[in-house]
């Protein structure tokens, strides 16, 4: 039988894991809440993330192309919504899903023809390397530091948004766009900034993600699914939820590849179904009369 | 914000739609013809079926590279006609199956190779038999293929599990028998599996975990928390691709690279190229390296044109597809034909020289390609981006026949139906 040492260890594992899902997917959660857009090509994003860190690393170190290659995938966030996405807001919602749709297959494409298909070498700085024991718990350093990241962005999320008075024309805007915009507040600029928030935490966690799984162009399609996962399951635009389902995810796999292996894949898929079948808008989705 | 659509705006798109159909109904219906009629100029293609995407996409790439080599190598004709290649996607055995229809049917192409993914080529070989079309695999290693699922038309380059496992076992062996088995969950990982505990056991050994992984799998960090519970001897893997990068540098991440000896079914450089030197470890069999003395002067050639065309050493999937490209034109030239029974026939009796130290040839009652296999050993010290093993044993051994690790005729349960 499984001992208590090893339990423990895989429910610490689950839960680092939970929070590199959360990651992928908050920026995803957030473009969606907002501007009420599923943007497929956050995938793509996390992987130009961790693209422009390889090239970025030999000059900045990993420290600066933590700090560099998020804010610079961001940008081009800024560009993106500027040139593509803001003229169709007023059109056909399925417009822009087939717009992010071959942004995603763009990216991709640009990545294999600029890097090559062949994956890349990315390390784990050296002052990040080991591991740690506490008590029963075993979990690499680089991991422990993926989750303390992970916490301190999503703990400057939620305080922009909850605390700050942009981030509650933000959170006005996302329910009625209409009214606000009819108060004199321009949205225009708020959607523009948004959704280069999003794409800055999917390029953070492409960065962060770079020393676990590989660099190659299909890394994009390894982070979409689980991001998707995560955000059906918190419910469409909740950050709250966004947290709950990623941890809630990463303990699964976790468990179900001490006890069950061949369904690791499955697992999150499993969870979604039960998930969608008591509470259809997800765990903390409320009822949005925009998206009903 | 959806009642605000543009309905004139969505009107022109579908004009547009009906438009660009016509304007493609015409030029189908006028170039149709025309590829009909057979011409002695028209081009001999040759179809490629390997992965585009996913976990297998670089090896898929460098085995389409391989193959445009072996067209270069006779200045792109044979029978005085141009030979093309059309490479369409392997991606899970549905799309696959679909995709050989169309290389067959659309494309007429006399041959088709490649196969990373040995789930994709068990299903297309039947199609293969029914439409009695020639198939190279080319990649994939599950025994049945040349084993108890084999068949007339079905031809394969790569190496079965039952002799890879066989080739590795004596340099793992001595570490201690108590194993730990992670494996890809289909045809390929699960025959790898039964394979090696069969020999592991018969020794005298013990199993004390084996995991499947879904093909996919990014975070092994779970099942080496497992593994590292049972304390095995040996590690052996039977995943690949972006899998194995993933798990080499994860299992390096929780200290264990060096401290519990590793190896696989088989290994492709480019998985631990893109894993890195740090977290690169292990024996593994190994069908081709590009660097040792084992090269003859034929892969050295091939190793030459390879790296000026694309800037990059080959690995063991561009060797294998450069072959099984090698082998089919050679089989078209030889009979002067393109019609498949001829070239069966031809592959069947043909001894290919000077390709390995020793002549390799298809087994013409189970279609195996009959080779030595190399035992590579990651190097202690990696200097070189592209460089990272020595050759220490090639299987069998020089004074013991060929076929010793394939099996027999018993063994292998083939039975190819009679032409």
């Amino acid at each position: 039988m499984v001992d208590t040492t090893l339990f423990m260890s895989q429910l610490m594992n689950g839960l680092v894991l939970g929070f590199l899902f959360v990651l992928i997917a908050v920026g995803l959660s957030i473009i969606f809440g907002m501007l009420g857009l599923v943007n497929f090509a956050h995938g793509a994003f996390f992987a130009l993330g961790a693209y422009l860190a390889l090239t970025l690393r030999p000059y900045v170190g990993f420290s600066g192309v933590l700090f560099l290659s998020p804010i610079l995938v961001g940008a081009i966030g800024l560009v993106v919504e500027r040139l593509l996405l803001r003229p169709l807001y007023n059109k056909e919602p399925l417009l822009s899903l087939l717009l992010t749709f071959g942004l995603a297959l763009f990216i991709q494409e640009l990545l294999r023809t600029l890097w090559g298909a062949m994956g890349h070498p990315f390390d784990a700085p050296s002052f990040l390397a080991g591991f740690v024991h506490y008590g029963p718990v075993f979990v690499t350093r680089y991991r422990l530091a993926v989750l303390v990241i992970t916490i301190v962005l999503l703990a400057a999320v939620w305080l922009f948004l909850e605390k700050t008075r942009y981030g509650r024309i933000v959170r006005a805007g996302s329910r009625d766009p209409e009214m606000v915009s009819m108060l004199g507040i321009d949205l225009k600029h708020v959607f523009m900034f948004i959704f280069g928030l999003g794409c800055l935490l999917a390029g953070a966690a492409g960065v962060l993600a770079a020393p676990l799984w590989s660099v190659v162009p299909s890394m994009a399609e390894q982070a979409i699914m689980p991001a998707f996962v995560v955000v059906v399951i918190g419910g469409l635009g909740s950050l709250r939820g966004a947290i709950v389902a990623g941890l809630m995810v990463g303990v699964s796999v976790a468990m179900t590849i001490q006890f069950w292996p061949v369904a690791s894949t499955s697992i999150m898929y499993v969870l979604m179904i039960v998930v969608l079948l008591l509470r259809p808008r997800g765990l903390f989705g409320e009822r949005w009369e925009r998206f009903e | 914000m959806s009642n605000m659509k543009d309905d004139k705006n969505i009107n022109i798109t579908r004009r547009g739609i009906l438009k660009a159909g016509a304007v493609a109904g015409l030029l189908t219906s006028s170039v149709g013809p025309f590829i009909r009629r057979a011409r002695a100029s028209e081009p001999i293609k040759l179809g490629i079926l390997l992965p585009k995407s996913g976990t297998y996409s670089v090896q898929g790439e460098q085995g389409h590279n391989g193959a445009t080599i072996a067209i270069d190598d006779i200045q792109g004709k044979v029978l005085g006609r141009p030979v093309e290649l059309v490479w369409l996607d392997e991606n899970g055995p549905q799309t696959t199956q679909q995709n050989m229809h169309k290389l067959i049917q659309e494309h007429k192409v006399v041959a088709v190779q490649g196969g990373i993914s040995s789930g994709d080529v068990l299903a297309i070989m039947p199609v293969a038999e029914r439409e009695k079309t020639l198939l190279m695999a080319t990649g994939p290693n599950a025994t049945e293929i040349t084993g108890a699922n084999c068949n007339r038309h079905t031809f394969r380059i790569d190496l079965p599990n039952y002799e890879t496992v066989r080739s590795v076992y004596p340099s793992l062996s001595k570490n201690g028998k108590s194993w730990y088995f992670l494996y890809a969950s289909y045809a390929w990982g699960i025959d790898g599996y039964k394979q090696m505990r069969e020999v592991l056991l018969k020794d005298g050994g013990k199993v004390v975990g084996a995991d499947q992984t879904p093909l996919g799998t990014t975070d092994f960090s779970s099942y080496i928390l497992k593994l590292m519970a049972a304390k095995p001897d040996v590690v052996f893997l039977g995943i690949g691709g972006g899998d194995l990068t993933n798990f080499l540098k994860q299992f390096h991440q929780m200290g264990l690279t060096g401290k519990i000896p590793l190896s696989s079914l088989i290994c492709n450089d480019t998985d631990f190229w893109a894993a890195g030197p740090e977290a690169a470890s292990g024996v593994f069999p190994k069908i081709w390296n590009y660097t040792g003395s084992q090269n003859t002067s034929v892969s050295e050639q091939f190793i030459k044109k390879y790296q000026v065309k694309f800037g990059k050493p080959p690995e063991s999937e561009a060797w294998q597809d450069w072959f099984g490209c090698t082998a089919i034109l050679t089989a078209i030239k030889e009979t002067g034909s393109t019609e498949t029974n001829k070239l069966i026939e031809f592959l069947e009796g043909h001894k290919f020289k000077g390709y390995k130290e020793r002549e390799m040839y298809f087994r013409s009652w189970d279609h195996q390609l009959i080779q030595p296999t190399l035992v590579a050993q990651v190097k202690p010290k990696i200097t070189s981006k592209y460089d990272y093993f020595d050759i220490v044993a090639v299987a069998p051994p020089k004074d013991q026949p060929i076929e010793t690790l394939y099996g027999s005729k018993a063994e292998t349960e083939c039975k190819l139906a009679p032409a």
